[in-house]
């Protein structure tokens, strides 16, 4: 017996030999290299031993030989258990109708999903898988390969430059990525350009509608430089102008700058202080003592510890206290002045956009009075100066 | 096994010190205590009851007694006996006992 596991496979018998001879039976099947074990008599007086099946049809002529009688007592192992089972007819359909089942049911496609950032919307996305056949509870063998699918899929999603289709088993993954498309630009009704500011034009350069202006011409504010109006009294035809003005203009500025300078410096000199933090409470662990600076500025930076990428709610705080000092600077009356003019130009640029130029400087009016220099300036700028002003077409025009 | 060759072996394992067993094919008795006997080397049964297991060996029977007597294992060459053991007689050949 080669363990009882091994039998059981194979599927063995017990056996009741009644009468007969039984040492020329045993002698026979030792002889016979048959494999009998746990033989013993029974208290009827019969012998009982268990055999296996492939060897029970060997032992046959040999209890014929020896006169006997035999009886099967008991059937055991995975072979008569099988025909049992075939017996029982539902409970084998059973098993049959679930692995079946089981195997129908992981055809089907139980989920589609989207990913990929996208601005196409998720239901248009959905409606073109759906219109190539894939949506959920369909059968996987009837949507057609990935590679055709995305590439019907990108042909019904235009503003997609790339789609992708991958298939993790019940569930299908559409990745969509957008193509990058330019601006979009509001569509513009015809206008008029008219003026900021009163102004010498310097240069006109109109793109669409007839410019009203010429260089070297003076313009009050409101007027109109470029109209959007085309052709003469009986026929005419707005549209949109456009195009750039450029003019010089005047502005008038008071600037006023203080002869003393309060100005704060680091001394270099610096204290550490470490926390623990653990959500947003910090527990100081390095740097006691006070705030050793009569003036200070206070930086802190938070390292969080991670794990992998994403930070935990511990982590430990760094602060730095750095000693400032306040200097007092005095200016003489011309450094104040160009200070002064200095901010009053960045100031004046930022106000008449970016393709301002200053052409002209004149001070108007300059005095000292406790403690500051009081200036007034006139500044000629070239700027543009055009602004559009929409034309409202009522019916009767 | 002729005379003369089963002298011859009888010496060659005295001088080589080779166990007898071996040498001669005589059985080899294993027992635990009253429980289990392994007998190697027999040559077949002769009588099996509940009470008794007599073996034939090459020369002479052996007897085993006891009581509910089973045999677990048997194979060309070797019993294996489990049950109450009582006793294991060797009768040399020619006088088989009961």
């Amino acid at each position: 017996m080669k363990g009882t596991w091994f039998a059981a496979v194979r599927g063995y018998v017990w056996i009741k030999l009644i009468g007969g001879n039984p040492e020329v039976f045993l002698n026979a099947a030792t002889a016979h290299k048959i494999l009998l074990w746990n033989i013993a008599y029974s208290s009827d007086g019969s012998l009982t031993f268990g055999v296996l099946v492939p060897d029970f049809f060997r032992l046959r002529p040999l209890i014929r030989k020896s006169g006997g009688k035999i009886r099967i007592l008991a059937k055991r192992g995975v072979p008569f258990q099988l025909a049992r089972l075939s017996r029982r007819k539902t409970f084998a359909a059973g098993m049959l109708v679930f692995a079946s089942l089981l195997f129908l049911l992981s055809t089907f496609v139980w989920q589609v999903r989207i990913e990929g950032e996208t601005s196409i919307a998720e239901d248009q996305i959905y409606r073109a898988a759906r219109a190539e056949g894939l949506h959920r509870f369909q059968w996987s063998f009837r949507i057609p390969d990935s590679t055709t699918l995305a590439r019907k899929l990108a042909a019904r999603l235009p503003d997609a430059s790339w789609v992708g289709v991958e298939k993790k088993g019940t569930t299908v993954v559409i990745t969509v990525v957008d193509s990058t498309k330019p601006e979009l630009k509001t569509a513009q009704g015809p206008n008029d350009l008219l003026s900021v500011a009163d102004a010498v034009i310097t240069r006109v350069v109109a793109e669409s509608g007839r410019p009203l202006v010429e260089r070297h011409d003076r313009v009050r504010k409101g007027q109109v430089l470029i109209t959007g109006w085309l052709g003469d009294e009986e026929r005419k035809k707005a549209v949109v102008s456009k195009g750039k003005v450029m003019g010089l203009v005047w502005h008038e500025m008071k600037i006023v700058s203080p002869l003393v300078q309060h100005l704060k410096t680091y001394t270099g000199e610096s204290k550490q202080r470490t926390y623990w933090m653990i959500g947003n409470r910090a527990l100081q662990i390095s740097g006691y003592g006070g705030e050793p600076y009569t003036e200070s500025r206070t930086g802190s930076v938070i390292h969080p510890w991670r794990i992998g990428k994403w930070p935990l709610p511990f982590g430990i705080l760094e602060e730095r206290e750095l000693e400032v000092r306040t200097v007092t600077e005095k200016l003489s009356a011309s450094q104040a002045k160009e200070a002064g003019l200095r901010q009053a130009k960045a100031e004046l640029l930022s106000r008449c956009g970016k393709d301002a130029r200053i052409t002209s400087e004149k001070i108007l009016h300059e005095q000292t009075e406790s403690g500051k220099v009081v200036l007034t300036v006139l500044y000629e700028v070239e700027q543009s100066i055009g602004v559009e002003r929409p034309i409202v077409l009522t019916p009767a025009e | 096994m002729p005379r003369v060759g089963r002298k011859l072996r009888k010496w060659t394992a005295a001088i080589l010190d080779l166990p007898q067993d071996v040498a001669l094919d005589l059985p080899r008795v294993t027992m635990i205590g009253g429980l289990q006997v392994t007998v190697e080397n027999h040559r077949g049964v002769l009588h099996f009851s509940p009470k008794t297991l007599r073996l034939a060996m090459d020369r002479g029977v052996m007897e085993v007694t006891g009581d509910n007597l089973v045999i677990r294992n048997i194979g060309a060459e070797e019993v294996f006996v489990e049950g109450q053991i009582f006793g294991v007689t060797l009768h040399p050949k020619g006088s088989p006992s009961g």
